[in-house]
């Protein structure tokens, strides 16, 4: 692999609810190398959201607060910075896009304004240079008569072209780290393959290092570098996405990537994970798959560690690689 | 094969709010759809949102009365029936919501809520429908104890059974579902879809489902009806449709759709632009404004949906232009993942065995 440390390492990120014994997210570490596309996927309540707020200092504390970890950005442990300087990062060299994004515009505020208040903010433009600025970010995320649409409000604006928005005032500051969540999930499948082409093209222009948050395998598949998968607010199984795709080692990454309805020929019915998620109060001792794992037993007690089992790809399982722990045939043959 | 729905000429249209000078605007949301709905099978209604297949499974049923257009079930136009026979004619026709959140009151007994079509529909004795309650909550995989809780003790997955077996109850031969496992996690999503597949064949019923998940109406349907601004553009078995849609705008809606496995999917016919204001719809062929295919003459016309070749189409150049569909590639697996797979798919089904 390469030499360069990497942009943003992220280790032992721990973050847990006020009055509670477990961590909501339990020693998260994963690295973002210039330019590359990092996908983090689960489920609804994996921790993956609140990964991203935490990394962009916008965690709600109380009744969220940090236990531990560390994210290390230019040289510099994010989580010790004083919030003046991380308020510089935040918008400037770190920028995030939001799921919904008519919730996350100012209603009350023009398009061209919240683009340039931010370039203001960080870039101490004057007046005119933010909104020759803003006028160029919109052309840049390709929206139509972006002259015009500088002095609109954003429900004017379609969905896509709101999410177009606030990706141009994501990049308006020329990030380092792009972080997305769920940018696509609110949108319609052929303006989802358009804001994901966006992304992809103002990633190679610039050069960002994106953060992208999905539960959708397929979009990680188109994307990402780098996958890491997270369950209950674990990383499950980490790698490059090639690796993790071709040759998943996971039982919750195998049973995510079953349960998906297939596009090609049909298959008789669907594989389930079966059961929910455990609740965080009433998360199980040892791996916290366990109570849905078809392969569990009394070993899984014990938090499994996370180990590589191939190049850079790890996965935090008693039972990897499966078919050699449960098989002696297969493991006879297959090494 | 008889048609168990038939629907022709269906228009449905909304008035916005009266403007304080003029009048109100009009939408067409389902600007005239016909459609034969085939006993036993499982149809899904595509398209992106806006497009009006929310409403036309709302008029299926007659949630909504249509402004114009029948809708036929079992020799009756329900949309012009009077009130007292609809009210029978629901027992044959129930829905299910996307949004089990919202679709569930939340002061009602799980029981209750299941119990209270029963009670609609001339259930008298209450000790029987007490014992329809639990076998409906086992047959959708909850248990009868289930009944005396309220909704917002059950997540997601779990409260959607509970809608499913309240439109269950008063044993349906159409069951709508709009959206019914779009608001789920791809693991929760599985599950359901097996009680839907599982309870339609258990009760015969003929399912209609509305969604805009190519991947989940791939592995459900059995004909697909694909919509875009209030109009139906192709109609076609789910097998044709994947493999050689006609209709350019199936092919781009098929291209892009992201695929689990790397490097599946090329960039290619990605289609510009949004989906145009329904209150103002292109002139002639709807699509026209986004299609890579169009020609100066599709703005003029407006294509009729025609029989092509055992399927039905509604595109001016159906003849001359070349379509990709989907390949039937499974995804690239090493041979080791794919016995993974494989003992997952065994493990987890002997796990779900004695505990269903």
């Amino acid at each position: 692999m390469n030499a360069t440390p990497p942009l943003l390492s992220v280790q032992d990120l721990s973050i847990r609810m006020g009055g509670t014994k477990t961590n909501l997210v339990d020693g998260l570490s994963f690295d973002v190398g210039i330019g590359e596309t990092v996908c983090i996927v689960g489920e609804s309540g994996c921790g993956k959201s609140l990964t991203a707020l935490a990394l962009m200092g916008l965690l709600r504390t109380p009744p969220l607060h940090l236990n531990g970890g560390t994210a290390l950005f230019d040289g510099e442990d994010l989580f010790r910075l004083p919030e003046t300087q991380r308020r510089q990062i935040r918008g400037g060299r770190m920028a995030m896009i939001f799921q919904e994004p008519m919730s996350s515009l100012n209603p009350a505020l023009r398009i061209g304004e919240q683009i340039a208040e931010s370039v203001r903010r960080h870039q101490g433009a004057s007046r005119e240079a933010a909104r020759t600025r803003a006028l160029e970010m919109l052309e840049r995320v390709r929206i139509p008569a972006a002259e015009k649409r500088l002095d609109e409000f954003p429900h004017q604006l379609s969905g896509g072209m709101r999410q177009r928005a606030m990706i141009a005032m994501a990049m308006a500051n020329d990030p380092s780290v792009l972080i997305a969540d769920e940018p696509t999930t609110a949108l319609d499948v052929t303006i989802q393959a358009q804001i994901l082409d966006l992304m992809r093209a103002l990633q190679s222009e610039t050069g960002a290092a994106l953060i992208l948050i999905t539960h959708d395998l397929g979009v990680v598949a188109e994307m990402a570098d780098k996958v890491v998968v997270m369950y209950a607010g674990r990383v499950v199984e980490a790698g490059p996405a090639a690796s993790v795709f071709h040759d998943p080692q996971h039982p919750y990454t195998i049973g995510l990537m079953s349960s998906m309805p297939s596009l090609g020929a049909r298959s008789e019915k669907l594989v389930t994970i079966p059961g929910v998620v455990p609740s965080p109060l009433a998360m199980p001792e040892g791996c916290r798959f366990q109570s849905r794992c078809p392969f569990a037993e009394p070993g899984c007690a014990m938090r499994p560690v996370f180990t590589e089992i191939a190049p850079d790809h790890g996965v935090a399982c008693l039972r990897a690689p499966l078919e050699g722990t449960l098989d002696p045939g297969l493991r006879e043959t297959g090494t | 094969m008889t048609a168990i729905l038939k629907t022709r000429g269906l228009r449905r249209e909304f008035l916005t709010k009266k403007p304080l000078f003029g009048a109100p605007t009009v939408v067409r949301a389902v600007d005239g759809v016909d459609l034969e709905i085939e006993t036993g099978e499982t149809f899904a209604i595509v398209g992106e949102s806006g497009c009006g297949k929310s409403t036309l499974a709302r008029l299926l049923v007659r949630l909504i009365d249509p402004t114009e257009g029948e809708v036929w079930y079992d020799g009756t136009d329900i949309a012009h029936v009077p009130a007292v026979k609809m009210r029978a004619l629901r027992r044959d026709l129930q829905f299910v919501f996307q949004d089990p959140f919202s679709s569930l009151n939340p002061r009602m007994t799980v029981g209750a809520l299941i119990e209270e079509p029963l009670h609609t529909h001339g259930w008298v004795d209450r000790s029987a429908r007490k014992a329809r309650v639990a076998e409906l909550l086992t047959r959708v995989g909850l248990t009868p104890a289930h009944a005396d809780r309220f909704p917002h003790e059950f997540s997601g997955g779990q409260r959607q059974r509970i809608g499913i077996a309240r439109a269950l109850a008063t044993g349906p031969k159409v069951l709508i579902g709009d959206e019914p496992v779009s608001a789920l996690d791809v693991s929760i999503q599985a599950q359901v879809i097996n009680i839907l597949e599982d309870l339609k064949d258990e009760f015969g019923l003929t399912l209609v489902i509305i969604a805009h998940d190519l991947a989940v109406i791939r592995h459900m349907a059995d004909r697909v009806a694909v919509m875009y601004l209030g109009e139906i553009v192709e109609v076609a078995s789910c097998e044709d449709l994947f493999a050689k849609p006609r209709h350019p705008y199936t092919e781009a809606l098929l291209a892009a759709i992201p695929i689990a496995s790397v490097g599946a999917r090329k960039a290619e016919t990605r289609l510009s632009g949004d989906l145009p204001n329904p209150i103002d719809p292109p002139s002639g062929c709807r699509f026209h404004t986004r299609c890579p295919y169009a020609e100066a003459s599709c703005a003029n016309e407006r294509p009729a949906l025609t029989d092509v070749g055992g399927r039905e189409v509604a595109c001016h150049r159906v003849h001359e232009v070349q379509l990709k569909g989907l390949a039937e590639d499974a995804p690239a697996r090493s041979p080791a993942a794919q016995a993974r797979f494989q003992m997952y798919r065994a493990a987890s089904a002997e796990k779900q065995k004695p505990n269903p």
